[in-house]
């Protein structure tokens, strides 16, 4: 695997201002993308996982605000970066798929005019434009394109939209593909081809992406590292196998509980409670409240990050080596077990 | 911090005491409850209101316009038929306020001989205040001279007509406030009715829904084509003049938007889970009706009430422009203001008052319905 | 489209019917005569009733009265206001004014209302935008012949900028369109409003829709995509509230008409309805059904040329 680094975020940090008071969303995050690699960053809705990929974009709202850190790509830092040089930089640097492709179509736009718009107005002439929208959508896989390049978006299917969607983030020819929740609102047969797509799409432009979910399952085919995030930080981090095969986090045991699995006649653990109140983000591990393992030092000090490996860092004070000895719990071990025997991720 | 190596610490974490690394317990892990005591919708939205000025100044000005209308009328001193034709169109006089010159009760007379105004049987003892102007009309000498209108037409000391008289010297202050009276009254009455018939129009639709649904709704759309104005019109020339009247020519096409909006709501709650559940159960259609799907339309029919209040106040005053207005002597605001208007230049007071308070009372009405949307408006539940 | 264009017209048609219909039986069902003229001798009345078919059982004299409308082109004779003369001229007599009037109030109305309400909600939340939404509540909450009553006695009594009538003898059209104005901004401020309001609102909406962040993330500057996205998108429902607004003015130039003496079809209107003149309030009526069924249309229409998803059908 390339091991080049072609975007690179230290200690981010967004935070909103809302009516009640200051939401930080992200709270001090650090993580690199390699070329050609998929990284999936993976939490709960709140997590500030989208909100990571706005600011990565700078769409983030005017009432958010990047507080701390630097997010550096091809030595510019885009966190700071003004205006007229984002423009250059999206979709024809880093394109972005959206999670809901029944909004973020115009409707009442055609889609082909929706894939050239930005290369006509860069430029390019209209017939080559044309040439390549086509080509694009026969890229992502939409049949008859001659004919679909002149609809609006209400005469495609969910998936076919979804295509579209993926097509435009392509038209400009990004290095960088950020894919934030791209299956969520479609159908689970239509969710397993898109997610084909983006792979071989990877594969063939050697892209590198970022892959935005809540579903571990789907992160499963898709990445080559993951970034577990909670509470607007990156609590465990590491190779698929790294987190599938041996969590460290006691927030990634509790997602991996929860995840459905074929095999497993144990009960699917839920998550208890709800993730913490932004404004006043708890003190010491947010993540405490809800976790079973929690030390009393969770309550109080925030835990440091522990290198596990070369690519494996977690953070939770059962690391510690003199805390309380804590295993993940057995369900769980035993479906990592026959994970393990299948000889596959997931 | 990033510990690069588990077994090598730094010295603050080594030093922390072991019993901080201990785990917690049960007592600290808790699936949590929620917070708050559980706050109803219509308490939410009230709470929700309260915090929005506009509206409850809105709110204010609407009752105390109400209670006016409803106080007025009655201490006046006056009654709203009560004529007086050597009192006729007397200005405005307020006591306390006429001390400042303002609705003191003088008016400017204009193009006056000037012998006349000497002349005790045309301008009565102390009634000329200040000759303003002097000038040469053809062969005589006219003047242009401020009086004491009241003394003038020989109303006894004390007598005050707040916003004056009118053509047949009536107190308008009675009449306007009496006609704000039947403006409200028309308005709600056409408001409560359309109310009725529309829920009722658009329950059937919207729960029956099949074929009984496509008969009513394509009626109401035909209904629904037809020009407001030319139905208005054409009703009331059936009906004759008359408050009965308005409501019922205002009603003809003013159910429809309601019924729509009933049928919508029906359409969207008929298939929740809660409501098919209820109808498994045995739940009868009238009970399903009334206590599992009307209820979650009654935020946005208060609000389309709401807006309609000033529409039919709207609608009175323009049918009494256009001569179907009520029955005389009774007054409206519509039927003051046109009255009013075609004597504007001479005695503006008398369409002054009437076009203040109709203005007040659309925007109180229309900034509280603005109001009552957001407070209601699902999307906002929870926020201050 | 063609099919929604056919479908607009046929039930415009059968709306015109409508008011045709309801016209004539509720006219029919008054508790008044039709026709009275006490110069007139017994013998000459009746024939005259009998001319206009008035003896012959009702459901007869409504064939006679569909009859004449779409044939002959004759909505009848006038019996009161101008006895004898036929309806059908008198209305074209007064076209004009009224044309001119109704035709300004939108011409004006439209882009100024969007252009009022694109500045708002581009500068949502400054102090301008605060100025706009204030003006909005209050030129649509006050009723339009309040203004012109207000109007009518600033501009052409206290500080006699503008005739305080309609000068249909004016010297040239500059004197004449100078008469005009007070009418048409008194009749114009409540639509610009309501255009306004409702586009500040539409565009507030798809300024935070997902599809300008896309076109955002394609790498549009904030205008170029507020342009082709936000601002032509919010454009399409507008024809929502042009349709009660063509409404809204109409009705209100019955009664600014009056107000400011225009000799048009709104005076005559109020006239016929204080005479009693059914003939013609009827003729009068259909012609303002008329009118504004056919600019309802031609919005209609122009919506569905703008809008993909009506002229292609399906879809939502």
């Amino acid at each position: 695997m390339a091991q080049e680094t072609i975007l690179n975020v230290r200690d981010l940090r967004v935070s909103f201002r809302a009516y009640g008071g200051t939401v930080q969303a992200v709270r001090g995050i650090s993580f690199d993308l390699r070329r050609g690699e998929t990284v999936a960053i993976v939490g709960e809705s709140g997590s500030g996982k989208s909100v990571t990929s706005k600011a990565i974009m700078g769409i983030l709202p005017s009432n958010a605000s990047v507080d701390a850190g630097t997010i550096m790509y091809d030595g510019v830092d885009l966190a700071h970066a003004p205006e007229n040089v984002m423009h250059d930089i999206r979709g024809k640097r880093i394109g972005l798929v959206f999670q809901d492709p029944l909004s973020s179509l115009n409707p009442i736009m055609k889609v082909g005019k929706q894939i050239t718009e930005v290369l006509t107005r860069k430029g390019m002439d209209r017939k080559q434009a044309r040439a390549k929208a086509l080509q694009l959508m026969k890229d992502v896989g939409i049949p008859e394109a001659e004919r679909r390049i002149n609809q609006y978006p209400f005469q495609f299917s969910g998936g076919m939209r979804q295509r579209i969607v993926i097509a435009i983030a392509l038209a400009g020819d990004p290095e960088i593909m950020i894919c934030d929740e791209p299956t969520t609102a479609l159908d689970v047969t239509v969710q397993a081809k898109i997610l084909e797509l983006i792979n071989a799409l990877k594969a063939e432009r050697s892209l590198s992406v970022i892959f935005i979910t809540h579903d571990l399952g789907v992160v499963a085919q898709m990445a080559d590292r993951i970034c577990v995030m909670y509470a607007g930080k990156i609590v465990e981090m590491g190779t698929a196998e790294e987190i599938f095969l041996q969590p460290a986090h006691p927030y990634t045991w509790a997602l991996l509980s929860s995840m459905p699995d074929l095999d497993t006649r144990d009960r699917l653990a839920a998550i208890p409670g709800a993730p913490p109140n932004m404004i006043h983000p708890p003190k010491g591990d947010a993540f405490a409240p809800r976790n079973p393992y929690a030390l009393n030092i969770d309550f109080e000090e925030e835990p440091p990050v522990f290198r596990l490996s070369e690519t494996h860092y977690a953070a939770t004070w059962l690391l510690h080596p003199k805390a309380a000895k804590v295993d993940m719990p057995e369900s769980l071990a035993r479906r990592i077990q026959r994970m393990k025997e299948a000889g596959g991720r997931a | 911090m990033i510990i690069e190596d588990r077994n090598h610490l730094p010295q603050e974490l080594e030093d922390i005491p072991a019993e901080k690394l201990q785990l917690a317990g049960k007592d600290n892990y808790r699936d949590e409850a929620f917070a708050t005591a559980p706050i109803g919708f219509y308490r939410d939205a009230f709470r929700r209101l309260r915090k929005n000025k506009v509206s409850m100044a809105s709110l204010i000005a609407i009752l105390v316009i109400i209670l006016l209308a409803i106080v007025v009328p009655e201490i006046s001193g006056y009654t709203y038929v009560q004529q007086n034709v050597d009192q006729k169109y007397l200005p405005p006089k307020i006591p306390g306020l006429e001390k400042l010159g303002i609705a003191d009760g003088t008016r400017v007379m204009t193009n006056r001989k000037k012998s006349s105004i000497s002349d005790p049987t045309r301008f009565p003892e102390g009634s000329v205040l200040e000759i303003v102007r002097e000038y040469q009309a053809g062969k005589r000498i006219a003047v242009d001279v401020k009086v004491d209108y009241y003394k003038y037409c020989g109303v006894p000391e004390g007598v005050y007509h707040w916003f004056g008289t009118d053509y047949l010297g009536r107190d308008i202050l009675t009449r306007l406030f009496r006609g704000t009276r039947i403006s409200l009254l028309i308005a709600l009455l056409s408001v409560v009715t359309n109310l009725i018939i529309g829920v009722i129009y658009g329950s059937v639709a919207g729960y029956y829904g099949g074929r009984i649904d496509m008969f009513l709704t394509h009626f109401a759309e035909v209904l629904d084509g037809l020009p407001y104005i030319v139905v208005t019109i054409l009703f009331m020339m059936l009906f004759g003049a008359g408050i009965v009247s308005i409501v019922l020519a205002l009603t003809v096409t003013g159910w429809i938007g309601t019924a729509r909006l009933t049928r919508a709501q029906f359409y969207r709650f008929k298939g929740r889970e809660y409501v098919l559940s209820a109808r498994t159960m045995g739940v009868p259609d009238r009970r399903l009706i009334f206590r599992h799907i009307l209820p979650n339309t009654v935020g946005p029919l208060i609000t389309r009430a709401m807006i309609a209040v000033p529409g039919a106040i709207f609608s009175e005053s323009f049918l009494a422009y256009i001569g179907l207005g009520i029955m005389p002597p009774e007054p409206s605001i519509g039927i003051l203001l046109s009255s009013g208007q075609s004597v504007l230049l001479q005695y503006p007071y008398l369409t002054l008052f009437p076009a203040v308070l109709i203005s007040v009372l659309m925007v109180a009405f229309n900034m509280l319905s603005n109001g009552l949307r957001d407070a209601m408006d699902p999307n906002h539940r929870g926020e201050e | 489209m063609l099919k929604y264009i056919l479908g607009r017209i046929g039930a415009m048609l059968l709306t015109i019917f409508l008011v045709m219909t309801l016209s004539f039986w509720i006219i029919r069902l008054m508790p008044m005569t039709i026709f009275e003229n006490p110069e007139v001798s017994p013998e000459v009345q009746y024939k005259l009733e009998e001319r206009m078919h008035l003896h012959e059982p009702k459901i007869v004299q409504y064939y006679y009265f569909l009859e004449g409308i779409i044939l002959k082109g004759d909505f009848g004779t006038s019996v009161k206001l101008r006895p004898g003369m036929d309806v059908f001229d008198i209305i074209m007599v007064r076209i004009q004014p009224t044309m001119v009037l109704n035709f300004f109030s939108l011409l004006v109305s439209i882009p100024l209302g969007i252009l009022a309400g694109t500045v708002a909600a581009l500068r949502r939340n400054t102090w301008l935008d605060h100025v706009i939404s204030f003006a909005i509540v209050i030129f649509i909450s006050v009723p339009s012949f309040v203004f012109a009553s207000l109007l009518q006695y600033c501009l052409t009594f206290l500080w006699p900028v503008f005739p305080t009538l309609y000068n249909a003898q004016a010297p040239n059209v500059w004197q004449a369109f100078r008469s005009m104005i007070l009418p048409i901004t008194a009749l114009s401020l409540g639509p610009i409003a309501t255009i306004a309001r409702y586009l500040r609102g539409e565009l507030i909406e798809t300024l935070s829709s997902e599809y300008m962040l896309l076109a955002r993330t394609k790498g549009l500057t904030q205008n170029e995509a507020t342009w082709s996205h936000a601002f032509r998108n919010s454009m399409v429902p507008i024809a929502n509230t042009i349709i009660p607004m063509i409404t809204g003015i109409m009705g209100g130039s019955l009664v600014i008409e009056k107000l400011f003496s225009v000799p048009g079809e709104g005076g005559l209107l109020v006239d016929s309805i204080m005479a009693g003149d059914h003939f013609l309030t009827v003729a009068l009526l259909i012609f303002y059904s008329l009118i504004s069924l056919i600019t309802i249309l031609v919005v209609d229409i122009s919506y569905g040329i703008i809008d993909p998803r009506i002229r292609i059908g399906g879809g939502k």
